[in-house]
């Protein structure tokens, strides 16, 4: 399994249909690092598990990134944003989860409110 | 949600201020690549779908709740029956244990084959012919069409789609 972060997938495996590994899935390495966070120092974590959550956490996005596409397909806008995900989450069943993201979505717009009022001086 | 599973009690993130790196971790060690969160999101959107740069931050914030809070539960698991090693049947558990049991059917039949393709793998390594591995096994049902084109119909299951089925999120206290 390849941990590429970058590259677009190539023209040729897009026309074909298949999508490779390193498109379809997130970079095992980054996944292993934040299990890794959690675990007391002298734990261990099998291949096999770094792989079943990479699988799965791409499963996720997609799932909850389908939800939020078709509120938006329904609505008629183009552009998925944070509240549909939010939406999305709750509708389908992670509520406890919602909550705490929307303060999150919140706070992270009051902050790029604050950059863009006050660019970082240069020099 | 009243029998929703409960918020995570792990300490990936909690109500710090966006990006803050009050955990000491830095942000590259905390957060998955947004360019590979974006490329899989766009997957699921129609061709002329276009994703915010909020909502995809927000689902990179979502995604490492995601795999904190399922690590978590594992890692208890584990440590109450003195074992090091985290595998896949104890991310299983810990999914079923968390409310994710609508999810779990598909991902034990990925981790079956998995498990078959390693063993082949490590076999002909030893008498030299090229059989499966994990990536090919990964591709077998191409052609399977799940609504929101996730990534487990790539392992070609014949079994209902139940990650499509609405969670049922009930904690097993």
């Amino acid at each position: 399994m390849m941990d590429n972060v970058g590259g677009s997938s190539s023209n040729i495996a897009e026309n074909s249909g298949i999508i490779r590994e390193q498109d379809r899935l997130l970079p095992i390495a980054n996944v292993g690092k934040i299990m890794k966070q959690i675990l007391p120092p002298n734990a261990k974590i099998s291949k096999e598990s770094k792989e079943t959550m990479q699988e799965c956490v791409s499963e996720f996005i997609s799932f909850v990134t389908s939800e939020a596409s078709e509120k938006c397909r329904k609505e008629r806008r183009k552009t998925v944003n944070g509240d549909d995900i939010c939406w999305a989450l709750g509708s389908l069943g992670f509520d406890d989860y919602a909550e705490p993201l929307r303060r999150y979505l919140q706070r992270y717009r009051e902050q790029e409110l604050d950059r863009a009022n006050n660019p970082p001086k240069r020099g | 949600m009243s029998d929703a599973p409960p918020s995570p009690t792990h300490e990936s993130g909690g109500e710090q201020s966006p990006r803050g790196s009050s955990s000491g971790a830095r942000e590259q060690d905390r957060y998955l690549p947004i360019a590979n969160i974006s490329r899989i999101m766009k997957k699921a959107l129609p061709p002329n779908g276009k994703i915010a740069k909020d909502a995809k931050d927000t689902m990179q914030e979502c995604v490492s709740e995601f795999i904190s809070f399922i690590t978590s539960e594992a890692s208890e698991k584990c440590q109450k029956e003195k074992r090091k090693t985290i595998n896949g049947d104890d991310l299983l558990w810990a999914m079923a244990t968390l409310g994710f049991e609508d999810y779990i059917e598909p991902l034990k039949v990925y981790l079956a084959r998995y498990r078959e393709a390693e063993g082949d793998t490590k076999g002909s390594a030893r008498s030299g012919d090229g059989s499966a591995t994990p990536d090919q096994v990964g591709l077998a049902g191409q052609n399977s069409q799940l609504v929101h084109q996730g990534s487990l119909n790539y392992i070609g299951l014949q079994v209902q789609p139940q990650h499509l089925v609405m969670p049922s999120m009930q904690s097993h206290e």
